[in-house]
């Protein structure tokens, strides 16, 4: 776990350093006074600094800081089934964004749904079909017709 | 005064015509089952219900998202008593009496007193919120740009150093947050910074695709490693506590409404310390300390309290400095911003019409939530009986809806996306999201007045020390921060004496 610490506070130096970098090209003072760089640049050299405080002092103290995880945490990766479910989560995500436009709300709500379900471990067939009927159709109608809310209608119109 | 107590009046008439009050009505019914259902906070819920006001004025709009936050905080509480499982981060100590009291059979009065609690502690803190707010908005009329600069400092010192257990990851996610926030066009010049060619990048990141991501999506991954959890079956007979439990628990209200409204006035605060100082509070009170614990009425009655007060009084920074205590009131910010208003001083000046008939509607809401929490708990309680999997699968796809429809953007979608995996990581690592998303709502703010001001002073930065109340403003940021390093510091740093 504080192996995670140390990649998050990697991951924030590179942040600080790419955002210094890219402030320095655009104007940091102007007639008016500061420029758009001006913020972000005080901003990241700021954020470098602590990010770089917060490698030391975990290098320094296997302890420190407060509130980083101790040595003995619990591991940072998730069981075999957790990691299951939750690559599913976001890979059944990815998969609905990119579907949304060409599919429409309806089709890919009720495909997303459907899998969803499976991939969380629900066998109970009828009430997965019963589920994802209302939440894709159902919610369609709702919001799309009463509510007014814009949702994709896909390009088979459904 | 006087004043005030006509704009109230004028409040009330137009939060209680009828279209307004089914608006107040929907979101207390939809804040109580978010709070019910354990995986979606206060936050997300209220970003994903955001589509729902988009056909509405923006007076009803804001009133039924306001009553969508605090009936979240009202609902927390029934999860906490049946399955021990806190339905938002604020309810967490209320597991502790709340559910022994249900493992004693005496869940009906947990509830009861609960519901009881949070009506008087809301209603008490919103008398309390009309009384400061004029007062308090005409004040902040006289603020120039360096003293709003300081002011926001002082809020984002505030959030940082009492949202996580490392400073320095809480200041570091604040730096995040505030960088996320310039993305886009510069909000003095136009000029694009940190856009990459990308047109969609020019209106910067959604806020609202953000938080869905960090508070919905992130919890939803988080949650899916353990997804099952066990309803316990109990007696929700008896809801009007017992004369004995009525005389124990009024004490533990007063004191839980003025500690929640007095903290709730303090950005940064959160909802979760009112609930553990007034839980604290009430076990130092007691003659029998050694009972908290067992199932004592007290330590459900003065926590719930004090998290409903803390709601209503959380709203008084939002609605005359126009600045946000948590993450749920910076989502309640960008409802105002999304609807073309700007929560602050000048929102009294400019609307007075919209700004007292919210507040009118939160006297409204706690009556509405006291009806639909005492007659309506064993609904609740049917509701935790649904399984996890599909509230699951039902909130992401909500999710999905809140982030596409703002701007019917795809690259919303993928936004969340992004944000929903970083949230998990930062959940899995110990490191605190408020800071980070109270630093994307501000930062525009808080560079535009920071530049304003030095437009003023020619770029000279003492404007900031030589005025006095902006000075002053710093001056406490500095405390807080130098105070709150010393909290987080090495023991010999602390205590230079001790062996």
């Amino acid at each position: 776990m504080r192996r995670g610490w140390f990649v998050t506070a990697g991951v924030f130096l590179a942040l600080f350093a790419g955002t210094a970098f890219l402030s320095f090209k655009l104007p940091l003072l102007d007639a008016l006074g500061p420029g758009p760089g001006f913020f972000p640049l005080i901003l990241a050299l700021l954020g470098g600094v602590l990010a770089l405080a917060l490698v030391v002092e975990l290098k320094r103290d296997p302890q420190a800081p407060a509130g980083a995880p101790q040595p003995d945490a619990e591991p940072f990766m998730p069981d075999q089934g957790a990691l299951f479910r939750i690559i599913g989560i976001i890979v059944l995500l990815l998969a609905a964004f990119t579907a949304l436009d060409p599919l429409g709300y309806r089709v890919t709500s009720f495909l997303f749904i459907v899998l969803m379900l499976l991939v969380l471990g629900v066998r109970n067939y009828l009430a997965i079909v019963l589920v994802a009927l209302a939440l894709s159709f159902g919610v369609f109608h709702s919001f799309y017709y009463w509510l007014k809310v814009p949702l994709p209608i896909g390009e088979f119109g459904l | 005064m006087v004043d005030t107590f006509h704009h109230l009046m004028a409040g009330f008439a137009a939060a209680a015509t009828p279209t307004n009050l089914m608006f107040a009505f929907i979101g207390c019914f939809l804040g109580t089952l978010i709070g019910v259902l354990p995986g979606i906070g206060p936050a997300a819920g209220t970003a994903i219900l955001i589509p729902l006001t988009f056909q509405l004025d923006a007076t009803g709009a804001i009133i039924m998202l306001a009553a969508i936050y605090y009936g979240a905080m009202y609902g927390g509480t029934i999860t906490s008593v049946l399955i021990n499982v806190p339905g938002e981060a604020a309810s967490v100590i209320t597991c502790i009496d709340g559910h022994a009291m249900a493992k004693k059979g005496r869940a009906g009065a947990a509830l009861g007193i609960a519901a009881i609690g949070s009506f008087i502690g809301g209603v008490v803190a919103t008398v309390l919120l009309v009384l400061v707010a004029t007062p308090l908005s005409r004040l902040a009329l006289s603020f120039g740009p360096p003293e709003f600069f300081a002011l926001m400092i002082v809020g984002l010192v505030l959030v940082t150093s009492l949202a996580g257990s490392s400073l320095l990851a809480g200041v570091l996610m604040t730096i995040t947050g505030l960088l996320i926030s310039l993305i886009g066009l510069d909000p003095v010049r136009g000029a694009p910074r940190f856009t990459f060619g990308i047109p969609e990048l020019f209106d910067g990141l959604g806020f609202i695709p953000v938080v869905m991501g960090l508070f919905g999506v992130g919890e939803i991954l988080a949650t899916a490693e353990k997804p099952y959890r066990e309803v316990i079956k109990t007696n929700l007979r008896g809801l009007i506590p017992s004369r004995e439990e009525w005389k124990r628990s009024m004490g533990a209200i007063w004191r839980g409404t003025g500690i929640g409204f007095f903290l709730g006035l303090i950005p940064g605060v959160g909802a979760i310390i009112p609930t553990f100082m007034s839980y604290i509070v009430e076990k130092r009170l007691s003659k029998h300390p050694e009972q908290f614990g067992t199932g004592v009425i007290e330590g459900v009655a003065g926590p719930e309290t004090a998290n409903n007060s803390y709601a209503n009084g959380a709203m008084v920074p939002l609605l005359t400095l126009g600045i946000p205590s948590s993450p749920t009131i910076a989502v309640l910010m960008g409802a105002f911003i999304i609807n073309g208003l700007a929560p602050g001083p000048l929102l009294f000046q400019e609307r007075p019409d919209l700004v007292w008939a919210v507040i009118a509607s939160f006297f409204i809401g706690n009556v509405l939530l006291l009806i639909l929490n005492l007659p309506l708990v064993g609904l609740w309680a049917k509701i935790l009986e649904i399984p996890y999997q599909y509230i699951c699968a039902g909130t992401l796809l909500f999710c999905i809806i809140g982030a596409y429809s703002i701007n019917q953007s795809i690259f919303d979608l993928w936004v969340m996306l992004g944000c929903g995996v970083i949230g998990y990581l930062m959940r899995k690592l110990s490191f605190p999201l408020a800071p980070l998303v109270l630093g994307l709502i501000l930062g525009p703010q808080i560079e535009k007045s920071m530049r304003t001001s030095l437009e003023m002073s020619a770029g000279d930065f003492s404007i900031f020390v030589t005025r006095p109340l902006s000075a002053s403003l710093l001056a406490l940021a500095v405390a807080i921060l130098v105070f709150a390093a010393m909290q987080f510091a090495p023991k010999e740093i602390r205590d230079p004496n001790a062996d």
